[in-house]
């Protein structure tokens, strides 16, 4: 399924994302059919859930990142790892980031 | 997956967070499409309304054009029309509003207004060819007319009326 997040899988945001960080948070549109909809399509990560984008940058893999945020946070792998699977899938559906092949 | 998801929608982004976030946009040559705030543009563009922004795309625009600035009073985003063309520079105006804003330069705007949504219909009036007589019926004021409360009470009936 091309919507279905891998350990192994390297991803990395799409080229037509508008990102940019306020109070905090990171906003991000996608621009689609050259509009960026911030009424229907904005989606917004919270610091720890920008932490994990910024790592999206098609070297590491899923599961690097998933090591990574596990020893910075302190949190039950196997949950941190369900988290970050399901935090890809969704910004896979909504074409905010890719896979890299 | 919601440990890291933020408010969204729920930001209610505006002045300068929204005019950055704007500029992030239309400078990939983007329209933006957002919720309209304020009652400075009525009755072409309400509280509400979904507003669609496109680049100017080196196109300069004409008189009664509804453009989006940066408002240095206000120090927020405000989307009004240019009632007059001085030189290279614009007067804006909301049409609500008694007094312009003041003279900007084109650097200043952020880019101009293409379509006007309410209640899930487009709406074209205020942006067709008649927009160039909105500057004009302001300027004989008339404009001060369309203030009164007689008038903006027969427009709500109207309105409720028609929904």
């Amino acid at each position: 399924m091309e919507d279905e997040a891998t350990l192994e899988g390297r991803y990395r945001p799409s080229e037509d994302v508008v990102a940019r960080v306020i109070e905090g948070e990171l906003v991000i549109i996608p621009l689609k059919a050259g509009v960026g909809d911030m009424e229907d399509e904005l989606f917004s990560l919270n610091p720890t859930g920008r932490e994990v984008w910024n790592r999206f940058n098609g070297e590491r893999t899923l599961g690097e990142i998933v090591r990574e945020i596990a020893e910075e946070y302190e949190g039950e792998s196997a949950e941190i790892e369900r988290d970050i699977i399901g935090l890809a899938c969704v910004l896979l559906q909504r074409k905010l980031i890719s896979a890299v092949s | 997956m919601n440990g890291f998801t933020g408010g969204g929608g729920e930001l209610g982004l505006t002045g300068a967070d929204l005019t950055l976030l704007i500029r992030d946009v239309l400078a990939r040559g983007a329209s933006f499409r957002f919720l309209a705030r304020g009652s400075s543009m009525w009755p072409f563009i309400l509280e509400g309304d979904v507003v669609t922004l496109s680049p100017l795309n080196g196109e300069p625009p004409r008189i009664g054009e509804v453009v989006a600035f940066s408002h240095p009073r206000a120090k927020g985003l405000c989307i009004h029309r240019i009632v007059e063309i001085r030189g290279e520079k614009y007067l804006i105006g909301g049409d609500n509003n008694r007094r312009p804003d003041g003279v900007f330069a084109i650097s200043d705007l952020l880019g101009r207004v293409t379509r006007v949504e309410r209640n899930g219909k487009t709406l074209s009036f205020g942006l067709g060819p008649e927009k160039r007589w909105i500057p004009w019926l302001r300027r004989w004021g008339i404009s001060r007319w369309l203030h009164s409360r007689a008038v903006k009470t027969v427009y709500h009936l109207y309105r409720r009326v028609r929904e």
